[in-house]
């Protein structure tokens, strides 16, 4: 409550000239007042008070107020991504720039915080930058309207914001971005990655007849190429969703259309291919090897009508894909 | 394969006995050869045939015209070609700058004609090299294949399917004349070159392949794939154990004949020793060298715990150059991944650092209905082939399997990459079906067998210890019954036939167009060619000046280059983002900071391409936001990507489009005077589905010069400055008769003046 009690005391000094004085002289104050604050933990915790405090009237000095919904119930993940960066961001700042030449305040204010700042900005998303230039000294700036930083192009590194800082800053000092050196969780992983080599050391005997499974390379590389040729990779890029709903309740499978696809559709598919494989296989390899004549009969008829039946429904969803396909067996016509 | 017992006379016999001679066979497979060869070329020329012979799409264009010039002006001036009619003011250091691999070979192939006194077109050569390399991709593959597999009949179902597999096909129709209308033949031959070579150890064919290797690295920019893959299959067999004086004689002939082969490209220079995606190679050679080292001693030394000692001190030397090329690259003496490598393991990392590359439509991932297009019935017969691979496992078969897993996801990032995909799909899916059609297709059946299992037990329980596959551990006996024979080989045969249906489908309706000109079908169904773009070009070409210089978006530099001959800003070698980006620039912005930039460059014209009226979708309004965001990476203050979305984030054209895109130059030049084909308040725009505002863009800097028939092409001819210096924005108001409003209406108090 220190500026509390200054700013009364100055209003009662300077009673007689008006409240002028005292808004010009509380500039000044405001910025060593946050910057001590900032010294020790920046960026600043706002709440609705201290942001029109700091942003309101004339001022010297600039501030860059992140105003972020980090609240579980709103849901926002590009704020919780962009939390951290933004405190690396406002450390480093701080502790480069100890002595306020810059003139930069950062400040964070939460939604439930600052209610009222969100409503009266008319803001419907989250996070925003904005940033306040100087109205008044050296580096004033004629619009006193905040300057406001897109996050259109997903979570932003400390860095990016860094750049966008010092070139709305010219001519004063932009502190480098310092992240800190994650002790902790270097030692973890050197013991960890030491004990893993540890017990793979002492369990050599058990690995050894695993690693030199052929059944088990066998496996393992199919799989990765039916996840590969079944567009998995696509999945991974493009995020797409598991499953869609149809518009009526119900869910959709397939997602229509030659250039996207669910994340469950490329599971049936990859299962589709990898049973005609494995049908080709058994046929291929098991069914000639089999003694009994009766039992290899229905094996080969059984994993013919495998055969018969996937090819006919994998054309089928690909005629859902693609509309001018021509091409189509029974029975799903 | 089965083999009759009896040689009783009669028609059918004679019949079977035909194929049964040695220099038969070979004469059937040359003749079957040929056929797959020609089909392959046949089905290749859709386009010619409906079209014309004409060079296909934007690569192309470029790879024409050096071919031209490489004819015209002889190999040591190709070799110093400085092409000052690109990239103006720039220029570009052409012949440093290109795979010249392709345009040798059209000019080899042009002067042996010639030689021979035949009266060809260099165009022709280039229209039809692509197909005619597809047959020697045939060819190859054959030769690939049967070195995998004992089958005979696998290598000619390989050849088949690598003729008409659309996957294939896609980047090799007749026209298209690019690098990898050569480059799959080379990448398949040394393939296997190197199959060949690893198996005798031999020196010679080391060298054929490493010749054959140089060959395909002054092609295509693609021989990385090689660069990685060998070093891999070398370093996979060492981890296998399978150290082999075969594996150290044909790598290291390799590695050093083919280093030095791909260190004449220009291009190439010293990348192989400099950057990062070469250097699993020289890793792996140093590692083989370390290991051939220790194997010698450790032949000389029988000690068991001087051996232990040898492995650790191979470890520990293999992990510490890890760490030296780890710190070298830190240090900057090699370059890191180039983006474009870099974006295949790191996959979001093109769309945040390098829009350039993520703008490319070929560079997306693959959705799996591509993987089916390319390939149909292949993708599922493809890891059966692989998992028949691992039955023998022998060296050879490693490779295979290596190729499949690292093909097919690098397929799966890029869409692109299925090309290199193709060729072991193929082989492996060759290997699945001639193995089951072997079995399938035997006359003969076998005996149905009495009790003797028992002594086949032990024999089984012996061969899956030996660390085979479970599945083929017992012996074969062969199928017994004719229904189920008849069943899967029946079933095996329609589908190669609707294979080879596919394949044609596909190569007709999705590969064949040159995409310089459109085809649509008249109501009364006969086909209408749309030739928008080459009487663009031939109007660029008669009514222009020389030298006049012509800024577009850089997917044209090729083709205004190629087709009208004239200097162009930006070109496909995207090779200068600055500038790409200063092209986005002044498309994106006001006329009034467009026009300084277009000055300052000598730009004469400006192209764009607008399918608005036609509905042609691949336009430069649905490129813009490229533009755009590629304008943003180096001018962020004054290019903002959110400024061209509406307040609720769409990206509309209509009366609703933001003030930002209103203004911008591209939109101005697509919808010029557009609304006067429509009557008034009608304007439409087929593509977007908009309907355009009553009121059209007014252009002051520019003057429409040109526009074609189906408006897909608009040229614009930038206006010079006005004869009486004022800027383009009143000079037009005055010449529509407008009043000059004063600059102040409002005047000071009088003053007197005081001299």
């Amino acid at each position: 409550m220190r500026w509390l009690s200054s700013v009364s005391a100055l209003l009662a000094l300077s009673l007689p000239f008006g409240s002028f004085a005292a808004k010009k002289e509380s500039s000044v104050d405001r910025f060593t007042e946050f910057h001590s604050q900032a010294v020790a933990s920046s960026p600043l915790k706002l709440v609705d008070s201290t942001y029109r405090k700091l942003t309101s009237g004339s001022r010297d000095y600039t501030v860059a107020v992140l105003l972020t919904a980090l609240d579980a119930r709103f849901g926002c993940q590009l704020c919780t991504e962009f939390q951290p960066e933004w405190d690396i961001l406002g450390k480093s700042w701080a502790k480069g720039d100890k002595n306020g030449e810059s003139r930069l305040i950062f400040g964070t204010l939460d939604f439930t915080d600052g209610r009222d700042v969100f409503l009266s900005l008319g803001l419907q998303t989250a996070p925003v930058l904005l940033l306040f230039q100087p109205t008044t000294g050296p580096h004033a700036v004629p619009t006193s309207d905040p300057i406001r930083y897109d996050f259109t192009s997903g979570p932003q590194s400390a860095e990016q914001v860094h750049s966008w800082l010092a070139r709305h800053l010219p001519d004063r000092p932009h502190p480098a971005v310092y992240r800190p050196v994650n002790y902790v969780g270097w030692i973890i992983t050197i013991v960890s990655g030491l004990g893993i080599i540890g017990v793979i050391f002492k369990s050599w005997s058990w690995i050894l007849p695993i690693i030199q499974n052929r059944n088990i390379w066998a496996g393992l590389s199919l799989i990765g190429i039916l996840l590969f040729t079944s567009g998995h990779m696509f999945n991974q890029i493009r995020k797409v969703p598991y499953v869609a709903g149809n518009g009526r309740g119900g869910i959709s499978y397939f997602a229509g259309g030659f250039q996207s696809q669910f994340g469950l559709e490329t599971q049936i598919i990859a299962f589709i291919y990898g049973l005609l494989s494995f049908a080709t296989i058994s046929l291929t390899v098991r069914a000639p090897r089999t003694r009994d004549a009766k039992f290899q009969l229905a094996m080969v008829i059984g994993w013919g009508v495998v055969l018969v039946l996937m090819y006919s429904f994998l054309l089928s969803i690909f005629r859902v894909k693609n509309g001018g396909y021509p091409f189509k067996l029974p029975p799903f016509m | 394969m089965a083999v009759a017992t009896t040689a009783s006379s009669g028609p059918v016999d004679l019949l079977i006995n035909v194929g049964k001679n040695q220099s038969t066979k070979t004469l059937l497979r040359v003749i079957i050869l040929c056929f797959i060869a020609g089909a392959a070329i046949a089905s290749r020329l859709f386009s010619v045939i409906r079209f014309e012979s004409i060079i296909h799409e934007f690569d192309p264009w470029f790879n024409f015209r050096a071919t031209k010039y490489l004819v015209a002006n002889g190999f040591y001036d190709f070799w110093d070609w400085f092409d000052d009619r690109t990239w103006h003011p720039l220029g570009r250091v052409t012949g440093g700058t290109l795979y010249p691999g392709l345009m040798v070979t059209s000019g080899v192939i042009y002067h042996l004609l010639r030689a021979l006194t035949v009266p060809v077109d260099i165009r022709n050569i280039c229209v039809l090299l692509a197909p005619a390399c597809s047959g020697l991709t045939a060819f190859a593959t054959y030769l690939l294949t049967n070195e995998m597999t004992t089958s005979s009949s696998a290598g000619l179902l390989a050849a088949a399917f690598m003729g008409i597999a659309p996957g294939y096909i896609s980047r090799s129709v007749a026209g298209s004349y690019d690098n990898e209308a050569i480059a799959i033949f080379l990448l398949v031959f040394t393939f296997y070159l190197w199959i060949k070579a690893l198996k005798l150890g031999s020196v010679l064919w080391g060298a054929l392949c490493a010749l054959f290797y140089g060959y395909m690295v002054a092609s295509w920019g693609g021989y990385a794939f090689i660069t990685c893959l060998v070093p891999l299959h070398a370093f996979v067999l060492i981890c296998m154990g399978r150290f082999s004086m075969r594996l150290y004689v044909s790598y290291t002939t390799w590695y050093a004949l083919g280093t030095l082969a791909s260190m004449q490209i220009p291009f190439v220079g010293f990348l192989p020793v400099r950057t990062s995606e070469h250097m699993p190679a020289l890793g792996i050679f140093g590692f083989l060298q370390l290991v051939a080292f220790l194997e010698y001693v450790r032949s000389a030394i029988p000690s068991r715990q001087f051996q232990t000692f040898l492995y650790v001190a191979l470890g520990g030397i293999f992990g510490l150059s890890l760490l030296g090329l780890v710190g070298l690259t830190a240090g900057g003496y090699i370059a890191p991944w180039s983006g474009r490598f870099y974006s295949l393991w790191d996959t979001g990392y093109a769309k945040i650092h390098i829009p350039i590359i993520a703008s490319v439509s070929e560079h997306q991932p693959t959705a799996w209905p591509a993987f089916f297009f390319d390939l149909n019935m292949l993708i599922w017969l493809f890891p059966a082939g692989v998992y028949l691979c691992f039955q023998k496992l022998e060296d050879e078969h490693v490779f295979i399997i290596v190729y499949a897993l690292f093909g097919s996801y690098f397929a799966g990032v890029m869409v692109r990459l299925m090309l290199t995909l193709t060729p072991v799909v193929c082989v492996a899916a060759a290997i699945a079906v001639s193995q089951l059609l072997d079995t399938y297709l035997v006359a003969r059946s076998p005996e149905v067998p009495d009790t003797e299992e028992e002594a086949s037990d032990g024999h089984a329980k012996k061969a899956s210890k030996q660390g085979g596959l479970r599945a083929s551990s017992q012996p074969v006996v062969g199928i017994y019954n004719v229904v189920g024979k008849g069943f899967i080989a029946g079933a095996m045969v329609l589908y190669l036939l609707i294979f080879v249906q596919h394949c044609t489908w596909v190569t007709s309706n999705a590969y064949s167009s040159p995409s310089v000109v459109l085809a649509s079908r008249m109501p009364d169904g006969s086909q209408h060619i749309i030739d928008d773009y080459r009487e663009a070009y031939q109007w660029l070409r008669q009514n222009t000046r020389e030298d006049a210089k012509i800024m577009s978006w850089w997917d044209y530099g090729y083709q205004i280059g190629g087709m009208a001959d004239r200097p162009t800003l930006v070109d496909n070698n995207t090779w200068n983002n600055t500038h790409i980006a200063t092209v986005g620039k002044a498309m994106a912005s006001r006329e009034e900071v467009s026009y300084p930039i277009m000055r300052q460059h000598e730009v004469d014209y400006v192209l764009v391409v607008f399918g608005g009226l036609l509905g042609y979708s691949g336009d430069d309004i649905n490129k813009f936001l490229w533009m755009v965001r590629i304008a943003e990476g180096i001018w962020p203050d004054e290019v903002k990507e959110r400024d061209y979305f509406t307040p609720r984030g769409e990206y509309r054209v209509d009366s609703e489009a933001s003030e930002t895109m209103k203004n911008s130059l591209m939109y101005k030049m697509s919808y010029y005077n557009y609304g006067s084909l429509f009557p008034p308040g009608q304007a439409q725009d087929r593509v977007r589905g908009a309907r355009l505002p009553e009121q059209g863009p007014v252009l002051n800097t520019l003057e429409e010069a040109y526009t074609s028939e189906n408006w897909i092409i608009r040229i614009y001819k930038v206006k010079d400055l006005d004869n009486v210096g004022r800027d383009h924005a009143s000079a037009a108001s005055f010449e529509k008769g407008h009043k000059k409003k004063k600059a102040s209406k409002k005047r000071g108090p009088r003053v007197l003046r005081v001299d």
